[in-house]
């Protein structure tokens, strides 16, 4: 215990990756490639948009050197959708993450594969000899930050992984550029917040069962990890602990009952069963 | 559980009711008895680390009239009244409503302890419902209370010095804080000290949210 903090990521170190996330800007000014770490930036030509991280687009932004397309998912009717399909059609489950990225397949025209869908790439792999195409397969790294969830061009009706953080941002620092009043985007996305987080609290109810009782987590962004993920973890623990004699026993039995099968012995039923495993 | 968690110290120290099956010499006085022998069958309250010890180890003494009694243990114990039947059955009806603080401030601790030396299979399933229904109760209530963080501060630093000044403190701070009514005070007043550090990372969680929220606007 001598760490003063908790496990995980806190909410400033999560915003701090969120910046991390891709968005489309509108230059107004030219701007020569930048050499990162995360490689070279596009070239900037006023009136093509190009895809900037997060904290460069910011720094543009204040500077009044380009605009910034907010995502679509920020749209106030997919925020309406979104709130709707999580109040009204599912009030359990949270709403899905965006669907992964896919591209055409060059060898099947017509059809799309998932970009980082481990049998495409094996397929390609061993279709087409294009060395190129491999190359552009290796170069695709798809997890949250470096998903291309917040760029105009990511689907409505869907929150990507840093949705609270990529939205707080945009609306303090570029609400002049939301495609709707900042302040009716901001409510919307107050209103998600609590919704979420009610139902954050009455997931909880799954683990009252015994035996398979778990928690589902899919679809819940980094801050409200962040922000739950202390309480979700002393839950789950808690419950083990109060669990861990009666687990202790059952164990002992099952123990039993397999030693009682091998010797041919009294326990039909439990052999039964262990035949279902 | 760590050899130092004090948590776990205090747990041992709760007291569970025993009988003695032998007479034990000059320890008459943890019946009030001082100088005299206690006798087998006179129930005395020990505590856990005690007990256990006792009622695991056996005399070794070999009775040879009657063999089945040569080796019995020192003590038998009971379940504690704050897991006994009454406590059971007011938790089945409504874990929300039963202050677990009033039975013990180490309820949970206790109970797994005692659940741990003996089998209690109901006592597991209705501990186990109560903590999870009770549990969505307390992020509620750390959500809702509180907008202040000094005075949640001030709690933290009164917080080595054990179960009742913390009690004393948690108090008070609900108390000030607005939007909660008497209700919500009474159950927080009763959790143990498992909720309590449950309560404690939920509002610490949700308030770590508040402060990042706002500070999004300065930078």
């Amino acid at each position: 215990m001598a760490l003063p903090l908790p496990p995980g990521l806190t909410q400033n170190e999560v915003a701090f990756l969120a910046e991390m996330e891709m968005v489309t800007v509108v230059p107004r000014q030219r701007l020569d490639t930048i050499d990162l770490l995360s490689g070279r930036t596009p070239q900037l030509r006023p009136p093509h948009r190009a895809q900037l991280p997060l904290w460069l687009a910011l720094l543009l932004k204040k500077q009044r050197r380009a605009n910034i397309v907010p995502p679509a998912w920020m749209h106030p009717a997919s925020l309406a959708e979104i709130i709707h399909r999580e109040t009204k059609e599912d009030p359990e489950a949270f709403s899905a993450p965006p669907p992964p990225p896919s591209r055409a397949l060059y060898s099947q025209p017509g059809t799309a594969r998932r970009l980082n869908h481990h049998a495409s790439y094996l397929d390609d792999f061993s279709q087409t000899q294009d060395s190129q195409q491999q190359q552009q397969q290796q170069q695709d790294i798809l997890s949250p930050p470096f998903l291309p969830s917040n760029v105009a061009e990511s689907p409505a009706g869907y929150l990507p992984y840093h949705w609270l953080e990529v939205a707080e941002a945009l609306l303090t620092h570029a609400g002049d550029d939301m495609p709707a009043p900042a302040g009716e985007v901001r409510s919307l996305l107050r209103d998600l917040v609590e919704v979420r987080a009610a139902k954050m609290r009455s997931s909880t109810s799954a683990l009252e069962g015994f035996g398979d009782a778990w928690l589902t987590l899919r679809g819940v962004g980094a801050m409200e990890l962040a922000e739950n993920r202390a309480f979700l973890a002393g839950l789950v623990d808690g419950v083990r602990k109060i669990g861990a004699s009666a687990e202790a026993t059952r164990r002992e039995e099952e123990e039993e009952a397999r030693r009682g099968g091998e010797y041919g012995g009294d326990g039909d039923e439990d052999s039964d069963e262990d035949m279902g495993l | 559980m760590s050899y130092y968690d004090i948590d776990a110290i205090l747990t041992d120290a709760e007291k569970i009711p025993c009988t003695f099956q032998i007479d034990v010499p000059d320890l008459g006085y943890l019946d009030n008895q001082p100088g005299h022998t206690l006798k087998s069958g006179s129930r005395v309250a020990l505590p856990i680390w005690l007990a256990e010890m006792l009622a695991i180890a056996n005399t070794g003494a070999v009775d040879m009239d009657d063999p089945s009694q040569s080796s019995k243990s020192f003590i038998t114990f009971d379940l504690p009244p704050a897991l006994g039947n009454d406590v059971v059955q007011a938790l089945k009806a409504d874990p929300r409503s039963v202050p677990l603080r009033d039975q013990s401030a180490h309820f949970y601790a206790l109970a797994t302890h005692m659940m741990e030396l003996s089998e209690e299979p109901e006592l597991s399933a209705v501990l186990r419902k109560t903590f999870v229904s009770r549990a969505a109760e307390i992020a509620l209530h750390a959500r809702k209370v509180g907008g202040g963080g000094s005075s949640y501060h001030g709690r933290e630093g009164g917080g080595g010095a054990g179960g009742k000044s913390k009690g004393k403190a948690t108090k008070e701070d609900n108390a000030s804080n607005l939007g909660v009514g008497g209700a919500g005070e009474d159950f927080l007043r009763g959790l143990d000290e498992w909720e309590r550090k449950l309560f404690r990372s939920a509002h610490d969680g949700t308030k770590a949210s508040k402060e990042w929220m706002e500070n999004v606007k300065k930078r």
